[in-house]
């Protein structure tokens, strides 16, 4: 099962995410990941980490934490994995010296599918990140492109997309449906 | 509690009018009002605004949360609005950054305790809850 989850700031959609992936390993009996793709910087970013910390503590995951190149990850055992998020790992991808830089989009894309390939469930947390109306520099606009392709194409592969609302989850597609 | 949701100008209050029989003088507006307005209003606007008042004079998210929790108690037929604002590119400005992930933090909390919870896009209200 691959499960895309969708929302903007402070939706409640890591909780929504985290718990999927608890009922699926639980459901299984498998062992579960958690692919952290934030580098924490600056005060504000390591208490964001932090309260993500104790959001999964006792949860069971096991974190790694990969900024880039998802495709070069090796998992022990084949499990349930959380990834979070691709609004990280897309600004790591284009803007890290190490990232895939002007390939951005295909390094996020086939990392991902390597993920969905050595897994037994993937759910992968994405940001709305396009609906405040601004305009921005012509660098971020491209980050909001970049994002909002491989959300694209993503959400078209998955089986099933989710948009978190105040800690509502609204099913944009679920298992067997097709969207346009 | 019902809590009403949406982007800004997409309808809010008109929805709640219409859909509660609500006037003008029903409403406080969280851009103007006081705390103790909140406790006896039959519906609250701007709630976002309220949160971002409470901030700008330094009050917490965690002293908001209790306010929040205060508020569900004292005043539970309460209709609050608020718009959603998490939606866009992180703000680069940490007192905005702060503001939006608060207000998302609080309309999870209300969302959890509101007997409904109403999405207003376009005028169109749709109920996510209840």
């Amino acid at each position: 099962m691959l499960i895309l989850v969708t929302g903007g700031s402070g939706s409640g959609k890591s909780e929504y995410a985290e718990n999927t992936a608890v009922r699926l390993a639980k459901e299984e009996d498998l062992p579960l990941y958690y692919i952290a793709a934030m580098k924490p910087c600056g005060e504000e970013g390591r208490r964001r980490v932090e309260r993500h910390w104790r959001l999964r503590a006792g949860k069971g995951f096991e974190t790694r934490e990969r900024y880039v190149d998802l495709k070069g990850l090796a998992l022990p055992k084949r499990g349930v994995v959380l990834l979070e998020c691709l609004s990280n790992l897309t600004a790591n991808e284009m803007f890290e010296p190490e990232g895939a830089g002007d390939r951005t989009v295909e390094g996020v894309l086939a990392g991902v599918r390597s993920l969905a390939e050595k897994t037994a469930h993937l759910v992968v947390v994405t940001n709305d990140i396009f609906s405040d109306g601004m305009t921005y520099d012509e660098v971020t606009t491209l980050y909001q492109e970049r994002l909002g392709r491989i959300n694209r194409e993503l959400a078209g592969a998955f089986d099933q997309v989710t948009e978190v609302v105040c800690g509502i989850p609204i099913q944009l597609k679920v298992k067997g449906s097709s969207v346009i | 509690m019902i809590l009403v949701i949406g982007g800004a100008f997409q309808g809010k209050k008109e929805y709640v009018k219409k859909q509660f029989a609500l006037a003008e003088e029903d409403f406080a507006d969280g851009a103007v009002c006081g705390e103790e307005e909140l406790y006896w209003a039959r519906a609250v606007l701007h709630f976002h605004e309220y949160v971002r008042r409470c901030l700008e004079t330094g009050e917490s998210p965690e002293e908001l949360t209790a306010l929040t929790d205060r508020l569900i108690r004292e005043n539970p037929d309460v209709i609050l609005l608020c718009n959603e604002l998490g939606s866009g590119v992180v703000p680069v400005d940490a007192f905005d950054r702060s503001w939006r992930e608060t207000t998302g933090r609080l309309c999870c909390r209300l969302a959890g305790e509101a007997v409904r919870v109403c999405r207003v896009v376009c005028g169109i209200g749709t109920v996510i809850k209840g």
